[in-house]
């Protein structure tokens, strides 16, 4: 193809990932150094009431000719970025957050100074907690299925699907009814003598977030993993019983070794996926005890209503996925440039 | 694979069963619920037989006129699905037949926008649309998610176009047609299956996603995903079991979906993988 019709071609979806997403993502960076705020001024009052004049000297936004509030917007370098990561001590040190969100009582359990740090840590625990047991649950059901009758399969499939394409914040509700104050969990739980309120504490509301996170994405790694196993060299394994290999001798030198691009595969697929985690969050635990990277910027940006400082958090997100996939992006990098 | 033991089938088959369980479990439960007054759907101890009601169904669909956010999500959906696929089957085959480095560049950015947390592009979309009055729109929220899903769509059409053997289109260029004519006449009526299983995924980022739709919309244009973001602080009887129908109605169409397509949705997902 020649490069003038391959432009055309790719034409409409290069213009739309241009305007959508790498120029919101330029203006992020430009907003994360600025700071608006209202301009005010201050007027004064008079009102007659039954009992003589009364003046009071209040603080308004100052409206412009077209009848908008008038922005002064100044240029604050790194300050956002040293407030959402905590090395900016002092509260209220660059001038002009707007007048509404001055006032946002600090989240419990979030110390206020390393809001950046707080989410990132929490969003790797998140990450790194659930890819072994994506990993090994998936590779289990995997084989399993590989072993059972030919009629059940399509069936289990089917069922097993579910929890991967079911809407994501759906999905966090229901586990969070099944696991709030009477409902079915704590019943079942209670009859052991097991009594937790799970969505009360530090500990279990994060323990819910990491057990959605694995409901979630152990049926994508079973079904990646079970089509992979239907191309395990046949010929291999019957050497290897010739051989006389026990059957985990086949599992750990023939199967797994044929499968580890998959294994690779589905972890780069569960960093980026788990990065972005979010509707947990927000479901399990309205941010009152933990964070995610993305929570944070949404939260900034929503309920501080800032998005001056919520694109400081965007900016350091992103250059945390950057950081986290570098590895994986160089290894994908040699072997394209090794002739594949 | 040889003969098993008892012990051994006991074991896989309680495995798996086990995990049908607790896959299904939240969905099922929800489903139970959402048919009972709130007194008996929470309740200790747990009630496992109670009144059946439709009230909470009726409640949200009539009275809450949820029907207009399902007819919002099904507005969005359509368009986000059509859209992309047009224009992503433009590019993926052209990625699938370009042998030039540029390709492989565009591959590894677009590898990369698939990786951004959405909430980054937030602070901006807000500042951008509010500025030009677009933010509140269907159009608006259309066509952020199309370019949300071009990184995943253009990868996955790309590796379907890369199995159409070339000497269909080149048999046609030949022959004296232009490229984009032997796309359309060579190339579209043999695509079909590749675009269906994109489709596919392409409309289960569309109707899933919460935070673009929750964040971009709001009154009478919000999706169902984000009409039902209400349930997460609901702490009200009414207002909780309206959401649980909610979920319930959201859910639906999905297992449809799964049933009917499960075929296109398991080679969807392993077909980026085996090719690694």
């Amino acid at each position: 193809m020649k490069t003038k019709s391959f432009l055309q071609f790719v034409g409409p979806s290069v213009v739309m990932m241009l305007l959508l997403l790498a120029i919101p993502m330029a203006t992020t960076l430009y907003l994360s150094v600025r700071n608006c705020a209202l301009e005010m001024e201050v007027v004064k009052v008079e009102e007659s009431t039954p009992f003589g004049k009364k003046e009071t000297i209040t603080q308004r936004a100052k409206l412009g000719p077209d009848g908008r509030a008038v922005e002064q917007c100044e240029f604050v370098g790194l300050d956002y970025y040293r407030k959402v990561l905590g090395l900016d001590k002092s509260v209220s040190a660059s001038a002009g957050q707007p007048p509404d969100a001055g006032g946002q009582p600090a989240r419990a359990g979030d110390p206020a100074d390393n809001e950046f740090l707080g989410a990132l840590k929490f969003t790797m625990i998140y990450t790194f907690a659930t890819l072994p047991f994506v990993l090994l649950i998936g590779f289990l059901l995997a084989l399993g299925v590989n072993n059972v009758t030919n009629k059940l399969k399509g069936m289990f499939i089917t069922a097993s699907l579910l929890p991967f394409i079911i809407t994501p914040v759906v999905a966090a509700l229901s586990i969070k009814w099944l696991f709030r104050d009477n409902g079915l969990v704590p019943y079942v739980l209670s009859n052991f003598g097991i009594e937790v309120f799970w969505m009360a504490q530090a500990w279990s509301a994060r323990l819910l977030i990491i057990v959605y996170g694995i409901w979630h994405v152990v049926p994508f790694a079973f079904i990646v993993l079970y089509a992979g196993l239907q191309s395990v060299p046949q010929d291999a394994l019957e050497a290897a019983t010739i051989d006389g290999a026990t059957r985990w001798q086949k599992l750990r030198y023939v199967t797994i070794p044929h499968l580890m691009p998959l294994f690779v595969f589905i972890t780069l697929i569960h960093l980026m996926d788990a990065y972005r985690v979010f509707e947990p969050v927000i479901v399990l635990t309205q941010g009152a005890f933990t964070t995610s990277v993305q929570y944070l910027t949404y939260y900034i940006l929503l309920l501080e209503n800032n998005p001056y400082k919520a694109s400081a958090a965007a900016v350091l997100t992103l250059a945390g996925i950057v950081v986290l996939l570098i590895p994986l992006l160089v290894r994908t990098w040699r072997e394209q440039k090794g002739g594949v | 694979m040889g003969k098993r033991s008892l012990p051994m089938s006991v074991l896989l088959y309680g495995g798996l069963l086990f995990w049908l369980v607790i896959a299904s479990l939240p969905v099922v439960w929800t489903a139970i619920i959402s048919f009972r007054q709130y007194i008996d759907a929470f309740s200790s101890p747990i009630k496992w037989v109670a009144p059946f009601t439709l009230e909470n169904y009726t409640r949200l669909w009539i009275e809450k006129e949820f029907y207009r956010n399902f007819l919002n999500t099904a507005l969005v959906t359509v368009f986000t699905v059509t859209i992309s696929l047009t224009v992503g089957c433009l590019a993926g085959y052209a990625l699938s037949r370009y042998r030039g480095s540029l390709g492989f560049w565009l591959l590894l950015i677009a590898l990369m926008f698939r990786a951004i947390p959405h909430s980054s592009l937030l602070p901006s979309f807000f500042t951008i649309f509010d500025a030009l009055g677009i933010r509140n729109t269907y159009f608006t929220l259309i066509f952020v998610l199309v370019a949300i899903n071009q990184p995943f769509t253009i990868w996955m059409l790309r590796s379907f176009f890369v199995n159409i053997p070339n000497e269909l289109d080149e048999a046609a260029l030949v022959d004296g047609c232009t490229r984009f004519q032997a796309f359309r006449r060579v190339i579209i009526p043999v695509m079909w299956p590749g675009v269906v299983t994109t489709g596919l995924f392409s409309f289960l980022l569309a109707y899933n996603d919460f935070l673009l739709s929750s964040a971009l919309t709001s009154g009478d244009k919000m999706t169902m995903p984000a009409a039902i973001a209400n349930a997460i602080t609901a702490e009200t009887e009414a207002f909780l079991m309206q959401g649980v129908a909610g979920a319930v109605s959201i859910t639906i169409p999905l297992i449809i979906l799964v049933v009917v397509f499960q075929k296109q949705i398991v080679g969807g997902l392993t077909q980026g993988a085996v090719k690694g």
